[in-house]
């Protein structure tokens, strides 16, 4: 009656953890010690694949013996709904599925794959590939019904694998290319996803080609097919609509699509600026980015760094002053990804106005900070508070300094010194009316006694 | 304040005899608005309580049918019957269950107090409250949840302290005969002392972390040492028991003042040594409660010094027993022995070395420290032969003194075949005895029993001394909070469904089949990913289990609040970190107000955080009141078999569908969600039952499809694996197919097919009509 009734091990979710230790295993396939191989998803036309084929090209599991084989693993799908840009996605399924057979491990992904085989398994019949193809048929069908038509090859013969892994780092580099490449110009839909929503009611992301969700985890390709796939799911189709303004990045389609989602709470969104309209923020944002009034920069912070930020401030704190959905100028949630894209707070002047951020983020991102300003943005080990980084943005005649020229008066503030520190962290807010303070009325009180357990003083919110 | 005008004129008005007093002004400058309940009395959050007690309906199952409380009675309440008063069986066990929650919540509130209070004295009311340093913004979430104020400083829970004494006081006086009459009101005022509870035991611990600098938050916390034997005998052994470390930080700073660390074995057991551990990473532990009797009667202590809570009433007598002098050290425990606060060390020491006393009262913990340091090195090489353990030929000889009478059985707890066991022993073959073991939970009721005064507990201890002995395993030390930052990491993986749940193994020692059943339970869930949280006897447990490669459970797995985690918070008290994780999510994801807002957070974790509490082998009137902190969060708490004796359930009723329906807050639709979390507190005869609910009840209606595919997975794997069948329920808990478990799909369409399952929205939840958005119009 199960799924896989046909296959001699179990197969689900719950062995995705499991490790096999070389002491327990049957054998192994790529993997350090072996040079070259590989795992491709290729999209072919309806008629060049053959659905439910499972090939193998070399010795099976059966004829192997304990020790390090060659692996290619070459996917190939069809379908009317299937296209060239969704192989990537569709790929990573591989490491998923692999690992929900149980005593199979696969780790890591395209040219640097490694799977072992349990001695176990392999004794409960687990002893040739057709079954591994099996399970991976059975489930892309299931979970990715736009696949119509699927055949799965597997090499394991040296030299055949060697020519394909030829093949496959071509497709690979091709590919990252091409998604490197996709501009936000270039496509007519972006995706939106409401998968925080279950923790955070009010957030919603835009998602597209150059610009990653916050979370990091799902790319404009993973949107696409997994608006695809499930076409009433929590990430959907965004019509791009009108664009508003090529450099803030305003979309008509996308102001729709949040003002739909955050049921007209938001109503505008600017893709790719921090000030005036900046993306909303869940909660699991990798990093956040925030505006240092006193030199005019923006600062970055992300959730690994334990210490505390130039102005003074923890991830958790900066963090929490734009969670939960809303729009804050100055500050929002970004994602590393964000931080590649050629769009990344380019209304702001992108990596021109940042000041500031830890070596950790700086190491992740270095090649794509434009060089002739890599050196000048700070890191912890430079300044620990605004007054030195004001200092060192003048030293290193950071971009941001031509801006201080224009606002003389705000320039670097010496006086604040202490003060920054110890004061509330006050966030940019629209101007509040002042409140009234008015006298033309007497208070008589004659004899009168007021007694209270308990006072409450609570500072006056708008 | 006190403010007293006879006369003011002044160009504003003229104030004739005003006097002002203000009792206590809480809040200086907050940066967060508080929300409609802050410091909630007995009937603020009542309307709250009645909505989950309408779903989760109050399940009475009578311990005892009669009420004893007042001299109207005995009044037999059974078939219906009312008692003199007028009270119902449904109300007196309600009250019952009260009585016993304002204990729990008395004693960790006057243990808060007692900290409180002596850390204070140390330390100055100034000192700042730090419980993570920077990667913890919201330091005391259970108190600002609950008080709508946030302590800065130890005199700041002082306040706290008032309000929660305030509170039991109130509780307590609603079951004096004449008072509460209704059921629902008990059971809401049983929720209210949970709560309170979960305030005072939050208190206790960001006291001693803040003032005691235990780990702050730190995921890489100490292995320590625990099991019977890591202690080295061949040193002076001081054994410290209870919940309250003062008197044990007396100790180890005595040591180190004096240069005698390493000199002086300190071991303890049950909380006092889970804190100490925190204190001093070198202290061992013994084990939890179960371990009292068997330790001292193995005569490995030299001195026994015991403070508050959870401590055998004849460990006087006991110590006796093996010529150790006794130290206590709580008011609340003074086990009648003459109070010596006020004498002279060198007096006491004195009288303890040379037996003219057997033991002390001495409320100063610096003192306790000192003396009983001090009596340790003096004592220790006039007693070292001296044991109470039979030999294994006392053993033999003893057994053959049975007369199979089977009271010893009659009186076990958990029904061991005690009477075999003896039998097979005068045979001389002590193997029966010492499978005992395992599961004994050292009570040592089969002794009372024996009308023979067989000594059965020390047959069991000394035919299983190679166990004993063998007990050598890791623990990682009480982690304390759970870093914000952490909450941030875990939110994707939860919403894309790769952590399925959060379960929480608390609670005592009683468990039906020994300890390993709960470390098994923490490695099962976290080889699924799942995180893992433990506390207080149960932390313990579940470091005592070793794998093939002899690694214990908190070797194996990483103590960080990640998927696959086994992460330790602490002592009892450190509980609130747990309930403090599910506040912060609220706080940190959808930037709810926390302060003095429970209703809406506890709306949102109710529907929304998939946290079960465990507790395993929950025997007393603190589990009670800490399960009862849960349920008013909206938590589920599964309990061990015995935990029926607590006299009632919480459960759901999955086949009315009415009781199931929630508010979808973006339309406000009535949307029915299924039975998620299909019971708020329920009892499991067998680990394995436990397991496949604990799954069941990860599940909140606010899932994600992915999230609910994994925990669907689970539930249904786990029911598979260990009931050898599919749920029949299946049906209520799939929203849309896109909730199928991808490698389940086939079974569970044809499942969906045959009960005639529809398609239904997946909504945003909350049980607040209060809480419905309104669509802003454009402007």
């Amino acid at each position: 009656m199960s799924m896989f009734d046909d296959v001699p091990v179990d197969v689900g979710v719950i062995y995705e953890g499991e490790r096999i230790r070389w002491a327990d295993a049957h054998m192994e396939l790529g993997g350090p010690r072996i040079e070259r191989k590989f795992e491709l998803v290729r999209a072919r036309p309806m008629d060049k694949v053959k659905d439910g084929e499972i090939k193998i090209i070399g010795p099976d599991i059966k004829d192997m013996e304990k020790k390090s084989y060659p692996i290619g693993i070459l996917v190939e799908v069809a379908g009317k709904e299937v296209e060239e840009e969704l192989e990537g996605v569709i790929e990573r399924r591989i490491h998923e599925y692999c690992n929900y057979i149980e005593g199979l491990m696969h780790v890591n992904q395209r040219y640097d794959v490694w799977l072992r085989l349990s001695e176990k398994s392999f004794k409960k019949g687990l002893n040739t590939f057709t079954m591994i193809g099996k399970v991976l048929y059975r489930l892309y069908k299931n979970e990715l019904p736009i696949i119509e038509k699927i055949q799965i090859t597997f090499f394991t013969d040296k030299a055949k694998v060697d020519e394909m892994y030829e093949m496959a780092m071509k497709v690979y580099e091709a590919r990252d290319a091409r998604a490197r490449g996709l501009r936000d110009e270039d496509v007519t839909e972006f995706y939106g996803c409401n998968l925080c929503q279950s923790f955070a009611p009010t957030h919603s992301c835009v998602i597209t080609p150059q610009r990653y969700a916050n979370c990091g985890a799902i790319s404009w390709f993973d949107g696409r097919a997994a608006a695809r796939v499930d076409p009433k799911g929590p990430i959907f189709k965004i019509s791009k609509g009108e664009c508003l303004d090529p450099i803030k990045g305003e979309y008509s389609g996308a102001n729709e699509s949040l003002k739909k989602n955050t049921m007209g709470t938001i109503t505008r969104v600017q893709l790719y600026t921090a000030f005036g309209y900046p993306h909303t923020s869940c909660g699991c944002f990798e990093a956040a980015a925030f505006y240092i009034p006193e030199v005019d920069g923006l600062g970055i912070v992300h959730r690994g760094y334990k210490g505390t930020a130039v102005n003074g401030l923890t991830f958790s704190a900066i963090a929490d002053s734009t969670a939960g959905g809303r729009q804050v100028d100055g500050f929002h949630g970004i994602s590393f990804e964000y931080m590649r894209s050629p769009k990344f707070l380019q209304a702001d002047d992108g990596w021109n106005r940042i000041v500031w951020m830890p070596k950790d983020a700086k190491e992740r991102v270095k090649d794509f900070i434009p060089a002739e300003v890599i050196d000048k943005i700070a890191t912890e080990e430079d300044v620990s508070t605004v007054e030195e980084l004001a200092a060192f943005l003048k030293e290193k005649k950071h971009p941001v300094v031509e801006r201080w020229k224009a606002m003389p008066v705000k320039a670097p503030a010496e006086e604040k010194a202490e003060a920054a520190k110890e004061e509330e962290f006050v966030m940019p807010m629209p101007p509040t009316a002042a409140v009234p303070i008015g006298g033309g009325f007497k208070i008589i009180l004659k004899d009168a006694k007021i007694y209270a357990k308990k006072i409450r003083i609570v500072r006056e919110t708008d | 304040m006190h403010v007293k005008i006879d006369e003011l004129k002044s160009s504003l008005g003229t104030v004739k005899g005003l006097e002002l007093s203000i009792g206590n002004i809480i809040e200086k400058a907050m940066a967060e608005e508080v929300g409609p309940t802050p410091f909630p009395s007995t009937v603020d959050l009542r309307e709250w309580d009645f909505k989950l007690l309408e779903k989760y309906k109050p399940f009475y199952m009578p311990f005892c049918d009669v009420c004893c409380l007042c001299t109207f009675g005995k009044c037999d309440l059974s078939q219906s019957k009312r008692g003199a008063c007028g009270l119902d069986m449904a109300a007196q066990q309600s009250r019952i269950v009260l009585l016993a929650c304002c204990i729990g919540a008395a004693t960790h509130v006057a243990h808060a107090r007692h900290l409180v209070e002596h850390l204070v004295e140390k330390f100055g009311h100034d000192l700042k409250l730090d419980v993570g340093g920077v990667n913890v913004e919201v330091e005391a979430p259970v108190t600002r949840l609950v008080c709508g104020v946030k302590p800065e400083t130890l005199g700041d829970l002082e306040d706290v302290l008032d309000y929660c004494e305030t509170e039991i006081t109130h509780l307590l006086s609603a079951t004096h005969t004449g008072q509460e009459g209704s059921n629902l009101d008990f059971e809401s005022k049983v929720f209210h002392a949970g709560m309170i509870d979960q305030v005072g035991m939050e208190v206790a611990d960001i006291a001693q972390i803040s003032a005691y600098n235990f780990p702050k938050a730190d995921p890489d916390a100490s292995l320590v040492n625990i099991g019977w034997g890591v202690v080295d005998s061949t040193k002076p052994v001081i054994m410290v028991v209870g919940h309250n470390v003062p008197s044990a930080i007396g100790i180890v700073d005595y040591l180190q003042d004096n240069g005698l660390q390493g000199m002086v074995e300190v071991s303890g057991l049950c909380c006092t040594a889970h804190d100490i551990t925190r204190y001093d990473p070198k202290a061992k532990i013994v084990g939890p409660i179960s371990w009292q009797l068997r330790y001292i009667r193995s005569g490995v202590p030299d001195v026994v010094v015991v403070d508050e809570q959870c401590i055998r009433a004849d460990s006087l007598q006991e110590a006796q027993k093996i010529k150790a002098p006794l130290i206590a050290s709580s008011p609340k425990n003074c086990l009648g022995l003459k109070n010596r606060t006020q004498d002279p060390v060198e007096a006491i020491v004195s009288d303890l070395v040379n037996g003219k006393a057997p033991g002390a009262l001495i409320l100063d913990p610096e003192k306790v420290g000192e003396v009983a340091v001090k009596t340790a090195i003096l004592v220790a090489p006039k007693r070292k032969k001296f044991k109470v353990i039979p030999s294994v030929k006392d053993v033999i000889k003893g057994a053959k003194e049975c007369r199979k009478c089977y009271e010893c059985r009659r009186a076990c707890p958990n029904d061991l075949p005690i009477t075999e066991a003896v039998a097979e022993a005068a045979k001389g073959k002590l193997d029966a005895l010492a499978e005992l073991y395992d599961e004994c939970i050292g009570c040592a009721r089969c002794e009372s029993a024996c009308p023979q005064n067989l000594p059965l507990h020390s047959f069991i201890v000394r035919a299983a001394e190679k166990k004993m002995k063998g007990e050598i395993y890791k623990m990682r030390a009480g982690r304390g909070a759970i870093q914000d930052v952490e909450i941030r990491n875990v939110g994707g993986p939860i919403v894309l469904g790769e952590i399925p749940g959060v379960i929480a193994l608390v609670g005592c020692a009683n468990y039906p089949k020994g300890g390993k059943e709960v470390a098994e339970m923490a490695m099962e869930f976290a080889k699924r990913r799942y995180i893992v949280l433990t506390s207080g006897c149960a932390a313990m447990s579940a470091a005592m289990y070793k794998d093939e490669n002899g690694q214990s459970p908190y070797e194996v797995y990483p103590g960080s609040f990640d998927a696959g985690g086994i992460v330790n918070v602490g002592s009892c008290v450190s509980n609130p970190h747990i309930a403090g994780a599910a506040i912060k999510i609220a706080s940190i994801f959808a930037k709810r107000k926390l302060m003095g807002n429970y209703e809406e957070i506890a709306d949102y974790i109710h529907n929304r955080v998939g946290a079960v509490g465990v507790a395993w082998g929950a025997m007393s009137q603190k589990a009670a009141s800490i399960a009862s902190g849960f349920w008013r969060l909206g938590v589920p708490v599964i309990v061990g078999p015995h935990g029926s004796k607590y006299r009632r359930m919480l459960l759901g009723r999955k086949d009315r569908e009415e009781d199931w329906y929630v508010y979808d807050a973006r339309t406000g639709d009535r949307v029915y969600a299924g039975p998620a979390p299909e019971h708020l507190f329920y009892a499991a005869e067998t680990k394995e039952e436990a397991m496949v609910m604990i799954a069941k009840l990860c599940m909140r209606p606010n899932d994600t499809t992915k999230g609910r595919a994994i925990k669907l997975t689970h539930y249904i794997d786990l029911s598979r694996r260990l009931y050898g069948t599919m749920p029949d329920d299946i049906h209520l808990f799939v929203r849309t197919l896109a909730d199928v478990p991808i490698t389940m799909r086939d079974e569970i369409l044809k499942v969906l097919k045959k009960s005639g399952w529809k398609e239904r929205r997946v909504p945003d939840p909350t049980l607040l009509p209060r809480l419905i958005r309104k669509r802003k119009e454009e402007s």
